[in-house]
């Protein structure tokens, strides 16, 4: 199609000044659960064959992975060209775009269950090198995937000679992954909270989507996450997805290998090129969980395995604690699985509930450290919960962007659920002890519920790429922190000047992105006291705007200045206020949020107004002393009579002497 | 109270060793300063200067016949007839001892008078200059200096 048909039939949007969007030609074929596709060209290129997926407006794209694999060229890969944040007419708001090289061979899969069978033969050249190759860049760049699965792998030429790996930046790690391509721990957790994982993951992820190639169907079909999780679990992955199909030897063996459900087993990069150069390797034997020798009966059923009544209890929270005490559920795992260390585990951890001063507080996390117990595998489950250890911000930001209730999460954090997680790992991995670091601070910003701290500071803490979703700022996908004054100055317009443009979530954004001192600033701005939380609000908007160097926010310092009232009325000095309330439109008009915070917090200023109304408050009291004094009679008006009387005497003895000199005088001559 | 009993009693002293040489002096004194006399035992006010006051100018108005006693005949007849045959004397020493008792009455109400307009007038003077005050640092200087008018 031309360019001149695709601009007649909508406005185009432009990236970067290099690339045109056109919002008006959708791309269904390319498109994403949670991401739509428009065509798209480069200005100097238009013959170049690129696509656009614009992101689910308030969803935190993968900006990590989008930063490390923009110009990565991997035959495995669809090629990342640019992206960044767009104007998005159809939405009337901005949107985070990401431009793709175009592959032209179409999707591999329409859905799940429309899965095309692809030869044995055609696998070798067109699949396994191209993504063996595209896995190990992605490791290379230190980064997973986590959205491998065959409908969002493409042909990347009309041929269909060679698979690309689609998007997996749009949307949280995983967060579009059907639980029969994700590892049984990774499918067990909330399709938001799977985390970035690691590199094995993705293998898994490729195992499982080349054994439903291969076979043609999808062996989960249309089976529920829990049942897929079920067979898994009871059969072993490889037997779950690929059990019943009749493969090469080769095949077994990559499958096998991809696909162990031992993540420390699985086969990683340097595996599967040993694979691909021809060398044999033994197929590694699924390793099923151990049954019990007797049920453990549980809400009336019986579970043979720790892992099956792990998720069991995890669906029942409530009845956990009723139904394992008397040392029950210890006897089982000491007798009936002959596991001494989760037996002791498990006593342990109901003992220290016992003792606890809030109890249901403590059941409720004692029924979480119980099914981490029994199955250390299994994400993190907290009452309705189900995260994996790096998830929970995923999870936390998703919830929040579709206003979800968030309150369990941070009960999570604030009983320190994660913590009690990487307690009852059986080995040491310095990434859990980041982790446990990272969700103590976490737990830290939720105990102060003040302006900039709680669950919203949380939230931009964790997600590097989440977006201020203050409404001030939600429609300009505010994702660092030089985009948030021009954001809330193009928001300024809309609105009505009463409330403050640092909401909580601004004031979280802030806190989270700055990378300069703010601590005093976010301190005051959380006090009661009007004065100093405006002076604090403007101070810390002008410091912002002056460390980013951003100038002409007409806006934002109009709608600032609406707000100043309580800090002009801090200055005592009558003509010092209307000198202010002169100044500050006119340096409103100016932009510059830095002069007005000059200008109203200067210290030189404020002292010399300190000063001037001791003065005047002492001197007005020497007055009002002096009138009570007046008024109570407390004056002594004994003082002039007797100096009326001295005056009168004085005045008497006076003409006595000149009286006596004048006689004496007369007398003598 | 102590000092003004023992400067008297000293007063009292000297008049007495003075008895045996100025006795005509004493006797004609005596007689003609009987309103200071008066007005120095009546005089209950602290500052005690209804006396002097008066007596000031009783002195003045019997100054002429001292001197005419000391330049004259200085003995006891010439004051006995001066007190009893010149009634000019007592008239003139008792109207001057009068105009200097109304010069002591009179002085005190005037200058209370002068006071209690300057007392007005300052009064004003102050609550003016707490109005300005207040209209240029405002209420509060009212509450930061007399909390409990807030």
């Amino acid at each position: 199609m031309a360019n001149e048909d695709k601009k007649a039939s909508g406005v185009a949007v432009v990236l970067r000044e290099r690339f045109i969007i056109f919002p008006g030609s959708p791309l269904p074929e390319l498109a994403l659960p949670s991401a739509q596709a428009f065509h798209a060209e480069e200005r100097r290129d238009g013959g170049k064959g690129l696509f656009a997926l614009i992101v689910r407006p308030g969803f935190p794209a993968r900006t990590n992975v989008l930063r490390a694999l923009k110009g990565v060229d991997s035959p495995g890969l669809m090629g990342l060209v640019e992206w960044g944040v767009v104007d998005w007419p159809p939405a009337s708001r901005k949107v985070m775009a990401l431009i793709y090289a175009r592959p032209t061979g179409g999707r591999v899969a329409g859905s799940m269950t429309d899965i095309k069978r692809i030869e044995e033969a055609d696998v070798m050249r067109k699949i396994i090198t191209p993504v063996a190759a595209a896995l190990k860049s992605l490791k290379t760049a230190g980064v997973t995937h986590r959205a491998i699965r065959p409908t969002n792998m493409f042909w990347a030429t009309p041929e269909r000679d060679r698979l690309v790996l689609g998007d997996c930046a749009s949307v949280p790690p995983a967060y579009e992954q059907p639980s029969v391509v994700e590892p049984v721990e990774s499918a067990m957790a909330m399709p938001a909270a799977r985390g970035n994982g690691a590199s094995p993951d993705d293998y898994y992820a490729f195992g499982a989507s080349l054994a439903i190639l291969l076979q043609g169907r999808n062996p989960g079909g249309a089976l529920p996450d829990e049942a897929v999780i079920r067979q898994k679990t009871a059969q072993g992955s490889y037997g779950m997805l690929a059990g019943e199909a009749r493969l090469p030897l080769p095949m077994v063996e990559i499958l096998r290998g991809t696909l162990c459900d031992d993540e420390s087993q699985r086969w990683d990069a340097e595996a599967m090129e040993l694979w691909i150069s021809g060398r044999r390797l033994t197929p590694l034997v699924a390793k099923i969980e151990k049954r019990a020798a007797r049920a453990f009966v549980f809400s009336n059923r019986e579970y043979f395995t720790a892992r099956e009544l792990a998720i069991a209890m995890a669906q029942s929270w409530d009845a956990v604690l009723q139904q394992i005490g008397d040392g029950k559920l210890e006897l089982w795992l000491r007798r009936a699985l002959e596991n001494k260390e989760k037996a002791d585990a498990v006593a342990l951890a109901l003992g220290s509930a016992g003792g606890a001063v809030d109890r249901r507080q403590a059941g409720e996390v004692t029924v979480a450290r119980i099914c981490m117990i029994l199955d250390a595998g299994a994400p993190i489950r907290y009452k309705g919960i189900s995260s994996m250890a790096d998830g929970l911000g995923t999870l936390l930001a998703v919830t929040m962007v579709e206003g979800g209730d968030v309150k369990t999460i941070a009960e999570a954090l604030m009983r320190d659920v994660p913590k009690a997680w990487f307690e009852t790992r059986d080995s040491y991995n310095p990434d859990n002890s980041i982790l446990d670091g990272m969700y103590r601070t976490q737990k830290g910003y939720l105990e102060r519920a003040t302006i900039g701290n709680g669950i919203e500071r949380v939230v931009y803490e964790i997600n590097e790429s989440m977006p201020c979703i203050s409404p001030f700022t939600v429609e300009d996908y505010v994702v660092e922190l030089r985009d948030l004054l021009p954001a809330l100055n193009a928001f300024a317009k809309k609105a009505d000047g009463k409330g403050s443009p640092i909401d909580r979530h601004v004031a979280a954004f802030i806190a989270a992105r700055a990378s300069f001192e703010i601590e005093r600033q976010m301190l005051d701005i959380a006090l009661p006291d009007p004065t100093r939380a405006t002076l604090a609000m403007l101070n810390l908007l002008a410091l912002i705007q002056w460390r980013l160097g951003q100038g002409g926010l007409y806006g934002l310092s109009t709608w600032v200045t609406g707000l100043l009232g309580p800090a002009i009325a801090s200055y005592h000095n009558r003509e010092r206020r209307k000198e202010l309330e002169r100044e500050i439109p006119r340096i409103a008009k100016e932009g510059s949020l830095v002069d007005l915070s000059r200008l109203l917090d200067s210290p030189e200023e404020r002292a010399a107004d300190m000063r001037g109304f001791e003065a005047a408050r002492m001197e007005w009291h020497q007055a009002y002393q002096q009138l009570q004094d007046i008024e109570s009679g407390r004056v002594d008006v004994e003082a002039p009579i007797r100096t009326a009387q001295q005056v009168a005497a004085l005045i008497s003895l006076t003409l006595c002497f000149i009286t006596v000199a004048l006689l004496v005088i007369s007398k003598i001559f | 109270m102590r000092r003004a009993g023992s400067n008297r009693l000293l007063i009292m002293l000297t008049l007495v060793a003075l008895i045996p040489f100025s006795l005509p002096t004493l006797l004609v004194m005596f007689v003609g300063m009987m309103p200071t006399l008066g007005a120095a035992l009546s005089d209950r006010s602290g500052s005690r200067y209804c006396w002097l006051c008066v007596g000031g100018l009783n002195f003045a108005g019997l100054a002429n016949w001292l001197l005419f006693l000391w330049f004259g005949h200085h003995d006891i007849s010439s004051a006995i007839q001066m007190l009893l045959g010149d009634h000019l004397m007592l008239m003139v020493a008792y109207g001057a001892a009068g105009i200097g008792w109304l010069l002591y009455m009179a002085v005190p109400p005037v200058v209370a008078a002068i006071q209690t307009g300057t007392t007005h007038r300052r009064a004003a003077n102050l609550a003016s200059q707490q109005k300005k005050l207040v209209e240029l640092w405002g209420d509060e200087i009212r509450r930061a200096s007399v909390p409990e008018i807030s």
